[in-house]
């Protein structure tokens, strides 16, 4: 066990430079020179040539590269266009997606649960089409426009909820104020979208597998209630692929996140990404992936350390 | 005579031949087609019709839109002639192949049919939006600038006075055309990537997995995004970006293979000495050819949501080409005073979507041949 948890972090490691690497060539292909775009218009040839020695833009790549690196490590990499760290300025932004992220989990879950699980007990009928066919649009529909749409009908026909921004906080934290929960909903609505049909179809899926399996026809015929049989025996155990797959949904939510930050003007990580990018602020958008590729991998790590926590059959040595 | 009267109309032979309801198919498939060849001489769009009633710059996109269509008459023509030989050819009844079986489960899947009908509607609308547009989806008009939906405008219009449904109608081409490019590029390098990881397996292997490992660290969307904002964003750039890194089809050729290769019949080939390329293309492409149907429509669904994501940050496809995802993009500015501005474009996106995914979802278990 203790060898398999040593060679996943090797492995992370590995992608994590891999990602580094690829994220940083990438960004060295960019057309435009960073200097020039620092230094502003009108700027003369002497500052542009300052500013790209400051930064060390005449270095060769790999000296750039690890200077970029490091620099992300001990935090003396400023980020080009915020003037202060990489990481304060990613640490401001992570509370306000955090949040995000976890109401719109939050609420995906309330709904999914119970509806995967209706329409499993209630296979091929009805309650089922209904339920699977309104999964399937859930996650054909994108987040930018259901939260326009949220936007339109919440914000604007009916005036009951503000429609950008993130309103009153207490410290980093907007929903412990009535007016921030208020601010709260629209995005977190239109992000839950995706994971609600995700989690409803996989809730179905896991408990389709479970009433297959043999000791749930023991349960019947030993005269079980069925609510017994459904809730005790069925649920528990069609529960745990489903709450272990949360953690695999961070991509999708990061992705998610991205879009509905930019529609609902929500200042989070998502939006720091995009406003990077136009800036073509390099030393954000670096840290920013691997920040988040850093988080996803601790996060699948615990996902496969906690199969072996919920069901004792699975080892991986 | 089948042959001569299927020549004169497609269907009309196969009266002849009792085959009453592929006389109907035919027929319809005819009426279908007339009908646009019907809409295009109307409106004056047809290539030959409107060669010098309008001006020059339209002309390019009529004419690929007639030639389409003239193709696809060919196509039924033939189809039809095919089909009759085929009847009064027959065979004793054979044994069913997997395909065929595949087909009749899939004539009775609702969802199946309705996701078919959703993406063939989206199909045609792309490949014949000129005869299907009111007029020109980039004209702009400052005479009727943000109108609500009424009759001459049955979507509104924009802050430049574009007719919203023509916008639609033509972003379809958009949206389709490098959605459906960009996901056979992923098919081919994901293809060959899964096969050389799948068969090799050892170094090649290991480097493959990491790399795609790598790939999926960060969203696809966010590689998608920074690649964009790296090297740019005109049509062909996207397509070779999402289909560059959209990769997943590596993993399930992969698996396919890997679950292939320890079959008998796999050894007995290679003890026969077939040579390599024959074993993949004969022997393993077909057992991975279902799954990669699947993935496929699927994909095609992904990398629309994600070019409009794109679009919609204003990263994706410059105006002034109608694009779904840039409709949004111009409509968050206008959204408290012109609803149907975000409304329609997003509706196209999502019903788009819609009918891969449920068309991918039916693919699955019409071909799952564990499910009979």
């Amino acid at each position: 066990m203790f060898a398999y948890i040593i060679r996943r972090i090797l492995q992370m490691f590995i992608v994590l430079f891999g990602l580094s690497v690829l994220v940083f060539i990438m960004l060295k292909l960019t057309p435009g020179d960073p200097a020039v775009i620092m230094a502003g218009l009108g700027a003369t040839p002497e500052t542009v040539q300052s500013i790209r020695e400051k930064l060390g833009l005449d270095r060769p790549w790999h000296e750039q590269y690890w200077r970029l690196v490091s620099g992300l490590f001990n935090g003396e990499l400023q980020a080009m266009t915020y003037h202060v760290p990489v990481w304060q300025i990613i640490f401001e932004r992570l509370p306000a997606t955090v949040e995000l992220g976890l109401f719109a989990l939050l609420i995906a879950l309330i709904v999914s649960i119970p509806a995967g699980l209706l329409s499993a007990i209630f296979r091929n009928t009805l309650v089922d089409y209904g339920v699977t066919t309104i999964a399937l649009m859930g996650i054909s529909m994108p987040v930018f426009w259901t939260a326009l749409i949220l936007m339109i009908i919440f914000g604007v026909t009916f005036r009951v909820l503000p429609i950008s921004g993130r309103g009153a906080t207490i410290g980093a934290w907007s929903f412990l104020t009535l007016d921030g929960l208020r601010h709260l909903v629209i995005p977190s609505l239109a992000l839950s979208s995706v994971l609600m049909a995700m989690n409803a179809r996989l809730t179905r899926a896991s408990m389709l597998e479970v009433l297959r399996q043999e000791y749930i026809k023991t349960a019947r015929a030993k005269g079980l209630k069925e609510s017994v049989v459904l809730l005790k025996h069925a649920f528990r155990n069609a529960m745990a692929p489903v709450l272990t797959n949360i953690g695999l949904q961070i991509n999708t939510l990061f992705a998610g996140a991205v879009l509905t930050e930019t529609t609902t003007a929500w200042p989070g990580m998502g939006r720091l990404m995009v406003e990077a990018i136009n800036r073509r602020d390099m030393a954000v958008v670096l840290g920013l992936a691997l920040f988040l590729a850093a988080v996803a991998q601790v996060l699948y790590l615990l996902v496969d350390l906690m199969y072996v926590w919920i069901d004792p059959r699975i080892s991986y040595d | 005579m089948a042959y001569i009267l299927s020549l004169l109309f497609p269907g009309l032979g196969h009266l002849l031949l009792r085959a009453y309801r592929r006389a109907l198919f035919f027929s319809l498939l005819m009426l279908i087609h007339g009908g646009i060849l019907a809409l295009a001489v109307i409106k004056g769009r047809l290539g030959w019709v409107a060669v010098g009633k309008v001006p020059e710059r339209y002309l390019p996109g009529y004419w690929l839109s007639t030639w389409i269509l003239v193709g696809f008459f060919v196509l039924i023509w033939i189809w039809a002639i095919f089909d009759v030989y085929r009847l009064l050819h027959r065979k004793e009844e054979r044994g069913q192949s997997y395909w065929q079986i595949v087909w009749r489960r899939f004539k009775k899947d609702a969802k199946g049919i309705t996701g078919a009908s959703i993406v063939l509607v989206m199909l045609y609308l792309a490949l014949f939006s000129p005869f299907f547009a009111q007029g020109d989806p980039i004209k702009m008009n400052f005479t009727a600038i943000r109108q609500p939906p009424s009759l001459k405008y049955p979507f509104g219009t924009d802050h430049f006075g574009r007719n919203i449904l023509d916008r639609v109608i033509y972003g379809a081409r958009t949206a389709l055309g490098i959605g459906a490019v960009a996901t056979l590029l992923n098919m081919i390098f994901g293809g060959i990537l899964g096969l050389i990881g799948g068969f090799y397996r050892g170094v090649a292997d290991a480097i493959i997995m990491r790399f795609l490992e790598i790939l999926n660290s960060i969203p696809f969307f966010l590689f998608a995004l920074l690649a964009v904002s790296i090297f740019g964003s005109d049509p062909i750039t996207l397509m070779i970006v999402l289909g560059i890194f959209g990769l997943q089809p590596a993993r399930i050729i992969r698996s396919e293979v890997l679950s292939v290769r320890e079959e008998d019949y796999i050894t007995a080939a290679r003890a026969i000495g077939v040579s390599t390329w024959r074993l993949i293309f004969r022997h393993v492409m077909p057992n991975a050819i279902a799954s990669l149907l699947v993935t496929t429509t699927m994909s095609i669904g992904v990398n629309i949501i994600v070019i409009a994501g794109l679009s919609y940050l204003g990263l994706g496809i410059k105006p002034p080409t109608p694009d779904w995802g840039y409709m949004l993009h111009e409509s968050q500015e206008f959204f408290r005073v012109a609803w149907w501005m975000a409304v329609f474009p997003g509706f196209f996106i999502a019903l788009t979507v819609f009918g891969f995914n449920i068309l991918g979802d039916s693919l699955r278990d019409v071909m799952d041949p564990r499910l009979k």
